[in-house]
């Protein structure tokens, strides 16, 4: 998982949005411009109806409108689980340091936290996985705790 | 009862931790208001108009005697001296520090409890039956379902934040004593013709300003699907429901605004895909859960009832009590016995450490160390025999946890009201209060039978007065404390089905109140038939009498 600040995100010197993603940059489009055979990033607002077009994108970032917006949960967990995107998911927008671990379980790999949100000091607890381990599925553990931990000990 | 495992210990104790470190960078600064107060919320912990409020969970209403006595220490060492046992058969303490929060729930974790989901908008506790697993009515019990839920529902990673709060509830008995179908989802759990345990799945009931009964949306669900099943209503409801207004949030406006068929079709289109994957429950698992749940070591006792014909005849005020305070038990030779927290004075649900700690004792002697809160706001003991009725009935009276009022009008459901509550547009306690007062002559409120009373102090109904067969709601009228008065309202037992009140007119002041409840119960003792309970009464006759009543004084 990867972790970008604000002042990373955007890139001033094209017309188009860009966003850091790996060594080089990208494109973003939104939904309504965006073309799966282009190649450029789709930049995804939480009420957008996912399809199966959408894992032909490197890479799609879920602009969460306020923190406590779930929609972009969903959304994530339908990306990983019904369209079987591989490519990189990006939480952008008010995305909150300690809702991190609930991102990471719905499939996101990539954050960027505004700049006035930091991460906990280093002798916290680890923000994306403050728990050992949780008693439901999830994106990254398909499994619930019944089908793999003895449980009754 | 469910005894955690060493799972459940290390993700409670975690859970401790992790909010402890966020409390810790609130009070540093490091964590703004409105930031902290969605965490908080989410740890039980609710900012009230006098101080904060901490709503600890008791899943499914169940406790032991062990954690009943762990709450009385809480309330001694960092409250007041008492808690409040609520609606959602949860307990609440009023005068919690915040910085001491996570050590009550440190406290707290060493017995098995937690207050993980008991605010903020998410899954919440799962409430049932106060009467589970002993009800003599009762087909299948619910809670070992109950605990299923409560552990999937755990910091689920999908629905934790969701457009507004959600409550399910779970009924296996023949009567729903569990208001069922006022809740976002309502399940009725049952076996079929082979024994197989199903569910029917009712959603978008409730109350607050917008008061809705549940409607049906899927029969026979098969016990193995329950969880896919639940995921895909969160899944629609989570992505679909409204988040631009508060008071339209609520699963019941987006199945309305759907139409219940539209809503069953998107919840089947998204089950089709999650049917029979991981979540699919296990015969092992679902039989662990059964495996705590089974009865415990009932001694063979005789139905000999002579010596308790003996006992009522000897003291009229016991034989009420039995009546009214007393259920019938699965198990030969014992009863389930209702300790009233409501007499005139204290508000309802208010109960002391003394108070709950006598209680754990009486679980520990005359049953197996297991205490129920019902939604009614009482003590449940479920496994009492009948030979230790008087005896527990003496002791009950010098805690004053022995009012003979259940299913009477003295057994008020109440809210906390404007005493305490910021949302509250009125007082409620001491209109309940003012009530049982007035109407305190015990052979009056016997004759009256059963009424179920109910105020909430404000629009969100947290006490129920929608489906009180009296329901008062205390609204605003230019900063004045105003009484709406309803009729006819029923959660759903006594083979009724669940039923909202209606308004009987203008609202009156609070002076008015208790003469306006006179009036009511007037015109029902005038017009009953012989031994025809309030809400029989109402539905024959109607509201018009009531009305004529109340306001005829005023033309």
């Amino acid at each position: 998982m990867r972790l970008l600040t604000e002042a990373t995100e955007w890139s001033d010197e094209t017309a188009e949005p860009m966003i850091e993603q790996g060594s080089g940059s990208m494109v973003m489009q939104p939904l309504s411009e965006w073309v799966p055979e282009s190649g450029n990033g789709l930049a995804l607002e939480v009420d957008d109806e996912p399809t199966s077009q959408f894992c032909q994108a490197p890479l799609i970032t879920i602009n969460f409108p306020v923190f406590t917006d779930g929609r972009g949960l969903s959304l994530a967990v339908l990306l990983r689980t019904r369209y079987d995107f591989t490519g990189e998911l990006r939480a952008v927008g008010d995305v909150h340091q300690d809702l991190l671990h609930y991102m990471r379980r719905c499939g996101f790999d990539s954050y960027v936290l505004p700049e006035h949100r930091q991460l906990p000091a280093a002798d916290n607890r680890q923000p994306f996985s403050p728990y050992t381990d949780y008693y439901q599925a999830s994106v990254i553990q398909p499994e619930p705790a019944f089908r793999r931990v003895p449980r009754g000990a | 009862m469910y005894r955690y495992d060493t799972f459940d210990r290390r993700f409670v104790s975690e859970r401790v931790e992790h909010y402890r470190a966020q409390t810790q960078r609130y009070l540093a600064g490091e964590l703004a208001e409105d930031e902290f107060l969605q965490l908080r919320l989410r740890n039980g912990l609710y900012v009230q108009r006098l101080a904060p409020m901490l709503r600890v969970a008791v899943p499914y209403g169940t406790l032991s005697s062990d954690q009943l006595r762990t709450l009385a220490h809480i309330a001694r060492d960092f409250d007041r001296g008492y808690g409040h046992l609520s609606t959602r058969q949860n307990v609440q303490y009023n005068w919690p520090e915040l910085a001491e929060v996570p050590d009550i729930l440190q406290a707290l974790a060493e017995v098995d409890m937690h207050a993980i989901q008991t605010s903020g908008n998410c899954i919440r506790n799962v409430t049932t039956d106060e009467f589970a697993g002993v009800a003599a009515d009762e087909t299948i019990d619910p809670r070992p379902y109950c605990e299923l839920m409560r552990q999937w529902s755990t910091a689920h990673p999908e629905f934790d934040w969701l457009p507004r709060k959600f409550k399910i509830a779970v009924s296996g008995a023949a009567t729903d004593r569990a208001a069922t179908l006022v809740h976002d989802i309502g399940l009725k759990v049952y076996r079929d013709k082979q024994g197989a345990v199903q569910f029917d799945f009712s959603v978008g009931g409730g109350l607050g300003r917008t008061p809705v009964i549940a409607e049906t949306i899927r029969t026979g669900l098969d016990i193995e699907h329950l969880l896919t099943y639940l995921e895909a209503i969160m899944r629609v409801y989570n992505r679909y429901g409204r988040r631009d207004n508060k008071y339209k949030a609520r699963i019941k406006i987006l199945v309305r605004a759907m139409g219940a068929a539209s809503f069953r079709e998107q919840v089947d289109a998204e089950w089709a895909h999650l049917k029979d994957g991981p979540s699919t429950l296990t015969d092992e698992e679902i039989a662990r859960m059964e495996s705590h749940f089974v009865p415990p070591a009932y001694h063979e006792l005789t139905e000999d009832l002579s010596a308790l014909g003996a006992q009522r005849l000897s003291s009229p005020e016991f034989g009420r009590w039995v009546a009214q305070n007393v259920s019938a038990h699965k198990q030969t030779g014992y009863a389930v016995v209702t300790l009233s927290t409501k007499v005139a004075g204290i508000p309802p649900g208010d109960v002391t450490d003394l108070q709950m700690e006598a209680v754990a004792d009486w679980a520990d002697r005359f049953g197996f160390g297991e205490i129920r809160i019902s939604h009614e706001q009482n003590f449940v003991l479920p496994d009492v025999p009948i030979a230790s009725l008087w005896e527990l009935w003496q002791e009950a009276q010098a805690q004053e946890l022995a009012e003979s009022n259940v299913g009477l009008l003295g057994n008020i459901i109440c809210c906390p009201g404007g005493d305490y509550c910021s949302l509250a547009n009125a007082k409620s306690i001491p209109v309940a209060e003012a009530i049982q007062r007035e109407i305190a002559d015990a052979d009056y409120l016997h004759d009256l039978g059963p009424i179920d009373l109910n105020i909430s102090g404000c629009m969100n109904a947290c006490g129920h007065h929608h489906v009180g067969n009296i329901g008062i709601l205390g609204v605003d009228k230019k900063g004045q404390e105003f009484y709406q008065i309803s009729l006819g309202g029923h959660s759903g037992h006594s083979g009724l089905d669940a039923s909202l009140g209606q308004i009987v007119g203008p609202s009156c002041s609070r002076a008015d109140v208790t003469s306006v409840i006179g009036k009511i119960l007037d015109v029902f003792v005038e017009q009953r038939q012989p031994e025809e309970a309030f809400i029989h009464c109402f539905k024959r006759i109607g509201i018009e009498p009531f009305k004529e009543r109340i306001y005829a004084s005023a033309d």
